[in-house]
């Protein structure tokens, strides 16, 4: 459907009200959307430009992640957007610094609870000053001194630049060892593989490449386009061990035996087979993805095939972008989803709790219903607190859309939203989530969190050579909600810590603290558990990432608690 | 304005109209014929194509012909679209072919693809019912009613229309195949395994089932044949004969819809036709760098080496870049065996692509032989670093070492290789090879390579496995067996008319009749 066909039907839907809850009935106001779309409004004046002049550089088609993450320590999320600019074929040609900005979160929260969303343009003074042409971010406190670091991909290398305080950076790329020198990577995870407190690195590259050996592939009829990443071959992905302090080695091979170079885009970390040792998942555009897991020695089999996960349930491989993990169906265990290119569908795969993944993309109407879109950034999140995870996918097409090529670059698409109807089912509620979900652009990274920490998950969308869009929930704080910041004694956030979350007479929730996922991009790592109708204060237990467990007893509903390590009952 | 003046101004317009087709006809069709798109990107003799299409059509409306040639027009120029890949612009023309053409499967058909490749589909669900209903005996536009069935979640019904399909064409793989998705969707496992193995019986090759069929043995609790068929998957199709879509592949003007049927035209081993395809690309494309390259592939394939030799110079000459014609090079100077000249093409191309697997295969054989071993070593290694399971790269490794003097790393190398799998023939033949032939007495073991090589035996004889099994009998003594062996791969060598290898067994030979074992593990004409 065309993007007004959409917004027409966004805006009748809406102005009908929200349909019926499953489990939870949410109160719909009529004419009023789930999301309000305010990234201009709150001073996220933002445009990202991948440079694209007709060469048809291959980068071009990647960018950009973005990024949620606490810069200033203050509680409430900032906004980190990488930037592109015009590329040249000579390789000498060294690029300037790019525009990356970071933006500072100012929200106001007035006695009366209504909340301003304002941010502040930081980036002069940040010393974020690069790669000259980002790609995707992650973030993670690398060196356990409670402020979040950040990891900057790219095409020729990636940055690392540390915390020092108040929203300031300092590029420590060098001093880390983590630099990726020569590797092209989109996607980032930071994970404490080993278990030693300290995180690891997880870089996924994609293609071997040079802007001075860019081939452009033309179609059947001899128009130009960009060419996929088989034209230029795969590029082997790094594992970087954390030896404290914010420096890093490779340890790829003793770590990953057996690695094969594969264009690898979207990672998400999870505990797959529930023996509390994190693992990883990469999805590779246009192969077998990978399931890397943790064999607890320091090394990580690569389990994709036998698990049932690297291709479709019909063995095919297929383009994987974004990706994400997650307990979808209240099972204990977590499932994955993979977004995928037009005519091939966004791929669902539920887990049995040992790590052997069954594809359920048909059954559970996500797979036709995201078949006429190209998915990028993704994830789990639970809109609207009813205690079931639904799934936002940010859309772009990679082949140039007919009749817009007034538009700088015409790949645009809308989103998807599903909700998720507790029976293995998705619906596709896009049109009644209002006209925010139906602007068009070219979706690529997309960071969900609680931006105005009001108990629901927010999104950020990076549009390649558009608007940063910034999707603000506006129905998931009417169901009740549990927020959780899982922190270590160093203060630093807890990535990979698992929480079960056990409500009186109901099923207990599973969730998990995470900032990777989605596409190139930095989630909230904080924990946002959707309630519903349940007021009743829950009992929560936290499996850290070291593998203890501790629990805290009737844990506030509807606000923010903070759980550190080592304070809870054993 | 004057009333003659505007009745001219009427009967002008009248006739502008008519000549655009305002005129009313037939159901389905408004009065204009639809623009066409922006076609500025494509290729010239592509935009000339269509426009011609264009124009014809225009002049049938025009002049009310038929509505069988008016459908026909419509759907020629719908299909063109299709080909030139316009995501929008052919569902307009191939609608009006349909409304036009009563009974003409063709334009529904179409329609469906059209819809299955936008990701919609339950349109084309309808497309390819409508078409199934227009042509009740074509067995493709079932298939993909009952892929699209899959796509929508809807297996029952998958499963009727594979049935129907299959019901019309016995042969036909991707009904039986399809039958077999339907089953694993509907978690009829053992349903699912008869019909994946019933293409097997029919279709070795049919690499595609392999996958889903070990997820069916897997559900079934068979671990052993999951993993069996796990480890033989691949990525291809398995897809009903279509000529209406491998038609639409031949319809452009353009360079590349000729490499397209070239190609094609390769994978047929018709290197007649492919080079006439490549050439014809050629000529509307003169500095087309990878036609260049294919068209010197398929010059080769003819055996005119110095055309293709040619073709393949004047590729890099356009595009320095093209490194498949940097490699072509180079495999036309070892198999010359000037592997000087090799060396430095196999560099070039692998400066430009270093992933390129065969290039760098190709680069240490031709090391090899131009006295750089240790260099070659490492670039075998280097491949196995990326892809330890890479046969080739194994045993070229190997038998660099045993070049080397190495024997004992070879066998340790040769060792694990064989236990991580057991299955691969090369690996054990190897290790049989090394076990009975190398310098070194503590590294040789005859017993277990005669062992080796008798289960190998089991699996097929060769001219080489036949080799072995001689060096091992001569290596625990009992020549005149060996001898006798030896004797019958004499004979069967010379009948198959191969000089090299004649002399290579009948210098072992020579040894054997001297009670004298074999201490070469790989004659340099042995190395890959």
């Amino acid at each position: 459907m065309r993007g007004g066909a959409w917004l027409a039907a966004a805006l009748a839907t809406a102005c009908g009200g929200a349909p019926a809850k499953g489990p939870t009935e949410v109160a719909a106001t009529p004419a009023a959307p789930w999301f309000s779309e305010r990234a201009a409004a709150a001073g996220l004046a933002f445009e990202h430009e991948n440079g694209a002049g007709g060469r048809l550089f291959y980068p071009e088609i990647l960018p950009p992640g973005v990024a949620l993450f606490d810069a200033d320590g203050d509680g409430d999320l900032d906004v980190y957007l990488p930037q592109g600019q015009p590329l040249s074929a000579i390789p000498s040609a060294p690029l300037a610094p790019a525009g990356a900005r970071l933006y500072r979160n100012d929200l106001r929260v007035a006695a009366d609870g209504t909340r301003e969303l304002r941010f502040t343009d930081i980036s002069d003074r940040s010393g974020l000053t690069g790669p000259g042409y980002g790609l995707g971010v992650a973030a993670g406190d690398v060196d356990n001194d409670g402020r979040v670091d950040l990891y900057v991909t790219g095409f020729d290398g990636s940055r690392l630049f540390r915390n020092t305080d108040n929203g300031t950076f300092i590029d420590i790329t060098s001093a880390s060892g983590a630099g990726n020198r020569g590797g092209f990577a989109v996607s980032a995870a930071f994970v404490d593989i080993d278990r030693d407190g300290w995180l690891d690195l997880y870089v996924a590259n994609n293609v071997t490449y040079a802007t001075s050996n860019t081939t452009v592939c033309p179609g059947p009829a001899g128009a130009p386009d960009y060419c996929p990443p088989q034209i230029y071959g795969g590029q082997r992905d790094r594992l970087y061990r954390n030896l404290g302090g914010g420096r890093f080695r490779d340890f790829t091979a003793t770590a990953l035996p057996g690695l094969t170079a594969r264009p690898g885009l979207g990672v998400s970390t999870a505990d797959f087979d529930g023996d509390g040792w994190l693992d990883i998942f990469v999805a590779n555009d246009g192969e077998p993805d990978f399931l890397w897991m943790n064999q607890r020695d320091g090394t990580l089999r690569e389990s994709g095939l036998p698990a049932g996960l690297a291709l479709t349930g019909e063995g095919k491989a297929e383009a994987s972008m974004g990706v994400d993990a997650g307990d979808f169906d209240n099972d204990g265990d977590e499932d994955v989803i993979v977004t995928e290119l037009t005519g091939q569908g966004s791929n669902l795969f539920t887990n049995d709790g040992s790590a052997r993944f069954r594809d359920v993309s048909a059954p559970s109407g996500i797979g036709v219903r995201s078949l006429p879109y190209t998915g990028w950034g993704t994830a789990w999140f639970d809109f609207d607190n009813d205690g079931w995870l639904d799934v936002l996918a940010a859309n772009g097409t990679i082949i140039a859309q007919e009749g817009r090529l007034d538009r700088r670059f015409p790949y645009d698409q809308v989103k998807l939203l599903f909700r998720n109807l507790a029976n293995g089912r998705f619906e596709d509620v896009t049109a009644a989530a209002g006209p925010a979900l139906a602007l068009s652009e070219s979706g690529r990274g997309a960071a969900f969190g609680d931006i105005d920490n009001d108990g629901d998950v927010d999104v950020l969308v990076g549009n390649n050579s558009g608007p940063v869009q910034l999707l603000v929930n506006k129905v998931g704080s009417r169901a009740h909600w549990l927020g959780l910041r899982l922190v270590g004694t160093s203060g630093r956030d807890m990535l990979g810590a698992r929480v079960s979350v056990v409500r009186p007479g109901q099923p207990v929730l599973w969730r998990r603290a995470r900032a990777d996922g989605s596409y190139g991009s930095a989630n909230d790592p904080r924990v946002l558990v959707g309630l519903g109708n349940s007021a009743a204060a829950p009992a929560v237990r936290v499996r850290w990432p070291d593998g203890s467990e501790e629990s805290w007893d009737a844990v506030p509903v509807d606000a923010w608690t903070t759980l550190t390590q080592g304070s809870g009952r054993r | 304005m004057t009333r003659r003046s505007a009745a001219s101004q009427v009967l002008l317009a009248l006739l502008i109209g008519a000549a655009v087709g305002c005129t009313p006809s037939t159901s389905g069709e408004t009065s204009a014929v639809p623009e066409l798109p922006d076609l500025t990107k494509q290729a010239p003799s592509v935009q000339t194509q269509v426009r011609e299409a264009h124009v014809r059509l225009a002049a049938l409306v025009a002049r009310h012909a038929p509505a069988g040639e008016r459908s026909q027009a419509f759907g020629d120029l719908g299909v063109l679209l299709m080909a030139a890949q316009f995501p929008d612009a052919p569902q307009v023309f191939l609608d009006r072919a349909e409304a036009l053409g009563a009974g003409d499967y063709r334009w529904p058909y179409y329609l469906g693809h059209f819809y299955r490749k936008r990701g919609e589909p339950e349109r084309a669900r309808e497309a390819f019912t409508r078409a199934s209903q227009r042509s009740p005996g074509d067995v493709a536009s079932l298939v993909w009613l009952g892929d699209t069935a899959l796509q929508l979640g809807q297996a029952e019904q998958a499963k009727a229309h594979f049935a129907a399909a299959l019901a019309l064409q016995a042969s036909s793989l991707s009904a039986q195949f399809g039958l077999g998705r339907a089953a694993l969707a509907l978690n009829d496992h053992r349903g699912a395994v008869d019909h994946f193995e019933a293409v097997l019986a029919r279709d070795a090759t049919a690499a595609a089932v392999h996958y889903p069929l070990s997820q069916a043995y897997a559900a079934l609790g068979d671990a052993a044949r999951a993993a069996l068929h796990l480890r033989q998957r691949a990525n291809h199709e398995i897809l009903p004969a279509d000529p209406l879509m491998v038609e639409l592949d031949t319809l452009l003007d353009s360079p590349q819809s000729y490499e397209t049927r070239g190609i094609r035209a390769l994978e047929a081993k018709d290197w007649t036709a492919a080079v006439g395809w490549f050439r014809r690309g050629l000529d509307l494309a003169p500095e087309h760098a990878a036609l260049h390259q294919r068209l010197g592939a398929a010059l080769n394939m003819l055996g005119d080496r110095g055309a293709a030799r040619q073709a393949f110079l004047e590729a890099v000459r356009l595009s320095p870049d093209q490194f498949l014609a940097l490699y072509s090079l180079g495999v036309l100077d070892q198999e010359d065996r000037r592997h000087e000249e090799a060396v430095g093409r196999f560099i070039a191309a692998l400066a430009i692509r270093p992933t390129y697997v065969e290039a760098r295969l190709r680069l240490a054989s031709s090391l090899r032989r131009t006295a750089r071993a240790a260099d070659a070593l490492a670039e075998y290694r280097r491949v196995l670093a990326d892809d330890a399971g890479r046969e080739e790269a194994r045993v070229g490794e190997v038998m660099t070492l045993a070049q080397l003097g190495r024997h004992r790393e070879a066998r340790a190398v040769l060792e694990e290789a064989h236990n991580r799998a057991p299955e691969s023939v090369a690996l054990a033949h190897g290790l049989a090879r090394l076990l009975v032939t190398a310098p070194e007495a503590g590294v040789r073991d005859g017993r277990r390579a005669k062992m080796l090589v008798d289960q190998l035996v089991q699996r097929g004889r060769t001219l080489d496995l036949g080799e072995t099994m001689a060096m091992a009998l001569a290596e625990l003594g009992e020549f005149d067996r060996a001898a006798a062996v030896q004797r019958d791969l004499l004979t069967a060598a010379q009948r198959a008319g191969l000089p090299g290898v004649v002399s290579r067994i009948a210098g072992n030979l020579a040894r054997y009749e001297r009670r004298t074992p074999c201490r070469t593990p790989w004659a340099e004409e042995e190395w890959p």
